[in-house]
């Protein structure tokens, strides 16, 4: 596996927001993390990312635990990942400088001024990587509008598109597309599979099974900071082992609740 | 008017305005320079970093924007004069002593205004630097250049705060003019006021003009700065 976690727990003062969860992806595969909201999968996105350290376990990547590596050694393993954000995030610049950003900072110093002053006297040319993303996503003749004049689907998108043009061997995707209409949900998930082709390893944090049945290779269902259950997209939905699992595939299990009598019977009566 | 006024004017004439307009401009763009570098770093470690009594240090560079400038100007002069603590330097009555009370009186308009600049910046976009392979450095790049137009009210900010000064320089600077008309510590400002004192209202209203024009003209340029980056954010 190319990137692992092993048992790893992580609260926030009392509360625990993940608990020994093992989970790894490898290049070419689309990971799906499922679950209710507010059940920890941005957290473990965010684990992965090296955001935070884990209270408890092991994040690997190749099987060295990355908290074990030196500051500069974790900085280039964070570069072979990259994370697109249920937010798009975006700077307020260019899509192209938005999707070159990811490459530019991984340029030396004098290499990033050569390439600012290239672009003070006119010289806009993009790398071929860039170019690529920004096809991937469709949205290439929008490369000199400012980022921050996108539709919500458009800014999506070229987040995407960014995290795509720093030729990641993992990508990390938090509800990529919980705010896009569905023509925009369909271009983000054949830029997902297209990726996935490339050879990209893809984790896809959703609560949209839908959208997992069509693009996961395996999928991992997490309820209450634990994987509960992982498996084949097809044993999941048609043979789901935990209970849980069935009501959630069942479309019953929506939302995060403390309490077990609370929690809403249909998808009709969960809170909105 | 015009013709009027370089009658009415003491020696020097229009040699005398010009040095005015200079010694102000070379005064306050010395003063507000010299901030900016001192409040940007304090604005981004504070709007960057969680520490125990943030709050009050935020709440005391904000009370800053309120202080008396006389007050500044007197406390600045007991410093420079000959016996403070460094005074000697000798620097009491010069362009320095002015550069030192503006530079006192712009600091927490740039620091405050920028520190409300570095917090606007969003959370998100400051991962979204990070998640994407950018160090410490190149995060703190990113919020500068997102929070790159608030941060240039703020220069502007101080610099009105700064040109438009008169008390302090008033007592720190002395209001001096060469017997040959040149400036050394008279400004726009304290110009104004001596005119007023003589009665001479027009040479002061064409003075006060050129203020204004000076103040509006840097205003306009901070505008035009801010409506040329500002995106705008469809459906």
């Amino acid at each position: 596996m190319t990137l692992t976690t092993d048992g790893v727990s992580l609260g926030y003062g009392d509360e625990t927001v993940l608990d020994d969860v093992s989970i790894g992806v490898d290049s070419g595969e689309v990971l799906t993390v499922v679950g209710p909201s507010g059940t920890g999968k941005t957290t473990l996105l965010r684990l992965l990312s090296m955001f935070r350290r884990p209270n408890a376990g092991t994040v690997a990547w190749h099987g060295t635990d990355v908290w074990r590596l030196s500051d500069e050694e974790r900085l280039a393993v964070r570069r072979q990942i990259s994370m697109v954000f249920q937010e798009p995030s975006l700077f307020n610049a260019p899509v192209a400088r938005n999707v070159l950003y990811g490459r530019r900072v991984r340029h030396s110093w004098r290499e990033r001024v050569r390439r600012r002053v290239r672009n003070a006297v006119g010289d806009h040319s993009m790398t071929e990587a860039a170019h690529t993303a920004l096809e991937t996503v469709g949205l290439l003749d929008k490369r000199d509008r400012n980022a921050l004049s996108l539709s919500g689907g458009e800014a999506q998108r070229v987040a995407f598109a960014r995290a795509l043009a720093v030729d990641p061997e993992i990508m990390l995707l938090d509800e990529p597309s919980s705010n896009l209409d569905p023509r925009n949900t369909a271009v983000l998930e054949e830029a997902i599979l297209r990726a996935k082709a490339r050879g990209v390893g893809v984790v896809v944090a959703t609560h949209d099974m839908n959208q997992a049945e069509r693009i996961s290779d395996r999928i991992a269902f997490v309820y209450d900071g634990r994987v509960v259950e992982s498996g084949p997209p097809e044993r999941i939905f048609d043979d789901p082992r935990d209970q849980r699992t069935k009501r959630f595939v069942a479309g019953d299990l929506l939302y995060e609740v403390d309490d077990e009598n609370a929690l809403p019977t249909s998808a009709s009566e969960s809170p909105s | 008017m015009f013709f009027q006024l370089q009658l009415q004017l003491p020696d020097g004439g229009w040699t005398y305005v010009v040095s005015i307009i200079l010694i102000s401009l070379e005064v306050s763009l010395t003063a507000v320079g010299l901030s900016t570098l001192f409040s940007l770093p304090i604005a981004l470690f504070v709007g960057f970093t969680d520490f125990p009594g943030k709050h009050i240090v935020t709440a005391v560079i904000n009370t800053g924007m309120g202080f008396p400038s006389v007050v500044v100007g007197l406390l600045v002069l007991m410093l420079l004069s000959n016996s403070g603590p460094l005074g000697t330097f000798d620097r009491a009555f010069t362009p320095q002593a002015m550069i030192a009370s503006q530079f006192v009186l712009a600091t927490p308009v740039i620091m405050s205004v920028s520190l409300s600049a570095v917090e606007s910046v969003e959370q998100s976009v400051r991962d979204a630097a990070f998640a994407m392979g950018g160090t410490d450095l190149d995060v703190g790049i990113v919020v500068i250049k997102e929070a790159r137009y608030g941060i240039v009210t703020a220069v502007l900010a101080g610099f009105g705060r700064a040109i438009s000064e008169v008390g302090s320089i008033l007592i720190v600077g002395g209001n001096i003019v060469f017997s040959d008309g040149q400036s050394y510590t008279r400004t726009l400002t304290t110009a104004i006021t001596v005119e007023a004192r003589q009665g001479r209202y027009e040479v002061g209203l064409v003075l006060g003009t050129i203020l204004l024009v000076l103040v509006l003209g840097v205003n306009w340029l901070g505008s035009w700065i801010r409506s040329k980056g500002r995106g705008e954010r469809s459906a």
